[in-house]
C-alpha cells in the first residue's frame, strides 16, 4: 500500500474515564499483557505496507511517546516518510466524542499537503482488531466512493461508540452511541488525500466538531460507504470493556484471530527474560508476559510484564499490569491492578464479575 | 573508556560439531539458549555492559541466521556512532582467499580491521560461552600489570583440570606456565579462552605465526605458549562467577537446567551485573491452558502449554499439547509436542515436532540426553 498514508488520532478520551484512563491516554492503555492499544492501528497500517503515519498526540502524551519512539518496531523509522508525531489541540482530551477533531487535522494539514500518497487511512486507537487493510483499499478503489468507513455489527450497547444510519451501504447519519445490531463505526476510514484537504477547508468554521459531525449536512452529496468488517474487533473505552475483552483472549479461538502467525501485532520490545515458574507455582488458564516470576496461584487471568506472584498469593479472574508484586498470601479476584502496585501480604482485593475492582497506579 | 581503547574480536565461526543435530543448519553461537536467547547474546551483552562498543564478529560456518540475528548490533545497544558490530567472514583479496584455519588465523586474516579501528588493546572472545563478566575490570588488571597479554582464568575442580588449558602463575599473578590439557596438572586455574592483548604485539605475533608452517594457528596451542617462551609479560585475571562452555549436548542440557530452580546457578533475572540482551521477535504473551501445569520452568512469549511442564525450558512459539508432558527438557523455538506425547531429558530443535502419543527421551540419568534436530518430525515407531 505504498500509495496510502496513515493518520492515527489519540487526542480524545472516553465518556466516563475510569481509573485506568485518568492517568494515561486511551491509546497507551496496556492490552493483552504486553501490548498497548496504539499497537493495533500501528500494526495494521505497518502490516499493510504503510510507511508514512502521522500520530496526533494527546496533551498527556508521556507514556505514548515513550512507547512509539521513532516508530522502529512498526518499520516507521524511514528515510522518507516514517512516523510523524503531531501536536493535538489542548481541546482534544476534554471533548469525548471527537475521534477526528477537525481542528487537529487542520492544524496538521501540512503533513497531508506534503505527502505523496493519494490515499489516507485515518484511524482512532481504541478498537482492537487485526485486519489486512489492503482489503479496505481494494474495496475503496473499486467502489469509487468518497469516504469508506470501517464498521462492525454491534454486539452490545455502547455509549462511547459511534454508529451510522445506513441506506444500503451508504451512510445517511451518525449517532453517538450504538445499540445491539447497529453498524458500529470502528473509528477507521479511508479517503482520498485531496478530498480530505478540501474537507478541512469546507469545515474550517466548525473546527471544534468531529469530522463526521461536520460532514453530517453533506451525507446527501458525499458518497460515504461502509466496509463491513466481519472478524474479531473490540472497542475499549472503559473498565468494563477493557476487562471483558482482555478476558476474551483466554479463549484461544479469539486469541488466534487477533494474533495470527502471518499478521503480527508489533510492539515496542522490552527484551525481558522469559517468564519463570518456580516450584509450587499453580497456573491455569492464563496469559503471562515476559519477565514474570510466579511462585503462587494464577487462574483465569492476564499478567503484564515483570509481575511477581509470591508463594501462597492467589490471583483469579484478574488483569495485573506491568511490574506489580502480589505478596505472600494476598488474594486478588475480579480486579484490574494497574502497573506498579504492590499488594501487601495477606491483603484481599475482591471485585465481582459485574463490578470489577480497579486499583489505580500508586 | 576512551573511544576504541579496546576492540573485541568475537570468534563465532566454529561449527560446534559436538552439538550434533543442533548445529547442522546453524552456527553454534546462533543456537537458541535459555528460551529466548541465542548463545552469542551473552558475549555481545557482556561487551555492551562493559562499555566495549566496537566488536568484530568472525563468522564462517553456516552464517545466515547468525548474520541476520546480529544485524546492526542495535539489539545490544552496539550501534553507536563511534562503535559498531562488524561481521567479519573470510574474504578474498587480489592474491586469492582462504578459510579461517584456527582461531589465531581468523584474527590474523582480519588484521586490516584491527589496524583500521586502531585500538590500544584487543579483547579476544568466544561466541559460545555463557557467563556475565565485566571486561573493563579485566582491562584494568591488564593495565595495572603493564602486561603484554592477560588471560582470564577460573579455578576448576582438580579432577577436571586435565580437560582445560591450565595456567600456572606466580605470587604476582604472572603466568609461568601454560599447559594444554595436562595429565598431571600443577594448578587448577583454567584458561577461559578470553584474552586481552596489546594490539601492536598481537598484530606482530599473528604475522609471525602466519609464516610458521608448523603452527596450528591456535591461540591456546601456539600463540600463548610462544609469547610465554619469548619472555613476554603474561598475566592472569581471575574470574569467580558462573562460566560454562556449552560445547556438547550434555553440557548444553546441564547448563540449561542450571537456569532453573529457586536459586539458579545462572539467574537470568539478576541484572545487577548488567542484563542479558537479545534480538527477540515480537510475539504475544504465552498461554497456559485450563488443564495446563507449569512448575520450575522458563516459558517464553508466543508459546502455548495445554499439558504438563516440569523443570524445563519452553522457548518462543513452542507448543505443548493437552495431556502431553515435558520434563527436564528444552524445547527450542517453535518446537511442538503434540497431544499425549511425553518428552523427558530431551532437547527438541527449532521447529521439531513430536507427534501425538509419542515418547521421546527417558528420565533415566544413565542414558544420553535425547536430541531431535531442527525441523525433524518424530512420529510413531521412530
Amino acid at each position: 500500500m505504498e500509495n496510502t498514508m496513515g493518520i492515527i488520532t489519540a487526542n480524545y478520551s472516553a465518556l466516563n474515564p475510569g481509573d485506568l484512563t485518568k492517568a494515561r491516554p486511551l491509546a497507551s492503555l496496556p492490552f493483552a499483557g504486553r501490548f498497548r492499544m496504539i499497537d493495533f492501528p500501528l500494526s495494521n497500517m505497518s502490516n499493510a505496507g504503510i510507511r508514512t503515519v502521522g500520530l496526533i498526540m494527546p496533551s498527556n502524551y508521556r507514556s505514548l511517546i515513550d512507547h512509539v519512539g521513532s516508530g522502529k518496531p512498526w518499520m516507521l523509522d524511514r528515510k522518507g516518510g516514517g512516523l510523524f508525531v503531531l501536536p493535538g489541540s489542548a481541546f482534544g482530551t476534554s471533548r469525548t466524542g471527537s475521534r477526528f477533531l477537525v481542528r487537529d487535522l487542520e492544524q496538521n494539514r501540512i503533513i497531508l499537503q506534503r505527502a505523496k500518497e493519494d490515499y489516507v487511512i485515518v484511524s482512532g486507537a481504541n478498537f482492537v482488531f487485526n485486519m489486512d487493510l489492503g482489503l479496505l483499499e481494494k474495496a475503496f478503489e473499486e467502489s469509487g466512493c468518497d469516504v469508506m468507513v470501517l464498521t462492525a455489527d454491534a454486539y452490545d450497547d455502547n455509549p462511547d461508540v459511534v454508529s451510522f444510519a445506513l441506506e444500503g451501504d451508504n451512510v445517511r447519519a451518525i449517532h453517538h452511541g450504538v445499540s445491539y445490531g447497529q453498524a458500529a463505526f470502528m473509528d477507521c476510514f479511508m479517503i482520498r488525500r485531496e478530498l480530505l484537504l478540501k474537507m478541512l477547508d469546507w469545515y474550517a468554521q466548525v473546527d471544534y466538531l468531529d469530522l463526521f459531525e461536520a460532514m453530517e449536512g453533506d451525507f446527501s452529496r458525499l458518497d460515504v460507504r461502509v466496509y463491513r468488517y466481519g472478524d474479531y474487533c473490540a472497542p475499549i473505552f472503559g473498565t468494563k470493556g477493557y476487562y471483558r475483552h482482555n478476558m476474551e483472549l483466554l479463549n484461544t479461538d479469539v486469541a488466534d484471530q487477533l494474533f495470527p502467525d502471518d499478521r503480527r501485532i508489533l510492539t515496542k520490545p522490552h527484551d525481558n527474560p522469559p517468564a519463570c515458574y518456580r516450584r509450587g507455582a499453580r497456573v491455569r488458564n492464563a496469559i503471562v508476559s515476559g519477565g514474570c516470576q510466579i511462585y503462587g496461584n494464577v487462574s483465569g487471568s492476564i499478567l503484564g510484564r515483570d509481575v511477581v506472584v509470591e508463594p501462597g498469593a492467589t490471583i483469579s479472574n484478574s488483569i495485573i499490569l506491568q511490574g506489580c508484586v502480589i505478596e505472600t498470601g494476598a488474594r486478588v479476584e475480579n480486579a484490574v491492578i494497574d502497573r506498579g502496585n504492590v499488594i501487601s501480604a495477606g491483603t484481599e482485593l475482591r471485585g465481582s464479575a459485574e463490578d470489577v475492582l480497579v486499583l489505580p497506579k500508586p | 573508556m576512551s573511544k576504541r581503547e579496546c576492540v573485541a574480536m568475537l570468534l563465532a565461526g566454529g561449527q560446534g560439531s559436538r552439538l550434533g543435530a543442533l548445529t547442522q543448519q546453524i552456527a553454534k553461537p546462533a543456537v537458541s539458549f535459555g528460551g529466548k536467547y541465542r548463545i552469542i547474546d551473552f558475549a555481545l551483552s557482556n561487551c555492551a555492559n562493559s562499555g566495549i562498543d566496537t566488536v568484530g564478529v568472525l563468522t564462517q560456518y553456516r552464517p545466515y541466521l547468525l548474520h541476520s540475528y546480529i544485524g546492526s548490533g542495535s539489539a545490544w545497544n552496539l550501534d553507536s556512532l563511534d562503535g559498531a558490530v562488524s561481521i567479519l567472514p573470510p574474504y578474498a583479496t587480489q592474491t586469492g582467499g582462504a578459510w579461517y584455519e584456527g582461531t589465531a588465523d581468523a584474527v590474523y586474516q582480519n588484521i586490516g580491521y584491527i589496524e583500521e579501528m586502531d585500538p590500544k588493546y584487543v579483547l579476544i572472545l568466544s561466541g559460545d560461552q555463557l557467563y556475565r563478566m565485566d571486561y573493563h575490570e579485566m582491562l584494568e588488571t591488564h593495565k595495572r600489570h603493564d602486561a603484554d597479554l592477560t588471560v582470564s582464568v577460573m579455578p576448576v575442580a582438580w579432577e577436571e583440570a586435565s580437560r582445560f588449558g591450565i595456567i600456572t602463575k606466580d605470587d604476582d599473578d604472572r603466568i609461568t606456565k601454560f599447559t594444554e590439557k595436562p595429565s598431571k596438572p600443577d594448578s587448577n586455574l583454567a584458561s577461559m579462552g578470553i584474552y586481552i592483548f596489546n594490539a601492536d604485539l598481537l598484530v606482530e605475533t599473528l604475522r609471525e605465526d602466519a609464516n610458521d608452517k608448523n603452527s596450528d594457528h591456535d591461540f591456546g596451542k601456539d600463540i600463548i605458549p610462544g609469547l610465554l617462551a619469548a619472555g613476554k609479560r603474561l598475566y592472569c585475571h581471575e574470574f569467580n562467577g558462573f562460566w560454562r562452555d556449552v560445547g556438547t549436548i550434555s553440557s548444553y542440557h546441564e547448563t540449561s537446567m542450571e537456569l532453573l530452580g529457586d536459586n539458579p546457578a545462572f539467574d537470568l533475572f539478576d541484572d545487577s551485573e548488567g542484563r542479558i540482551m537479545s534480538n527477540p521477535s515480537t510475539r504475544p504473551p504465552h498461554y497456559i491452558g485450563p488443564n495446563g501445569s507449569v512448575v520450575d520452568s522458563l516459558v517464553c512469549n508466543g508459546s502455548t502449554v495445554l499439558g504438563t511442564v516440569r523443570h524445563s525450558i519452553i522457548s518462543t512459539d513452542a507448543y505443548v499439547g493437552a495431556r502431553a508432558t515435558v520434563e527436564d527438557s528444552v524445547l527450542l523455538p517453535g518446537a511442538c509436542v503434540k497431544e499425549g506425547a511425553h518428552v523427558a531429558r530431551a532437547i527438541l530443535g527449532e521447529g521439531a515436532v513430536v507427534e501425538e502419543g509419542v515418547n521421546v527421551g527417558s528420565v533415566d540419568m544413565t542414558k544420553d540426553t535425547a536430541v531431535i534436530g531442527n525441523g525433524v518430525v518424530v512420529g510413531k515407531g521412530e
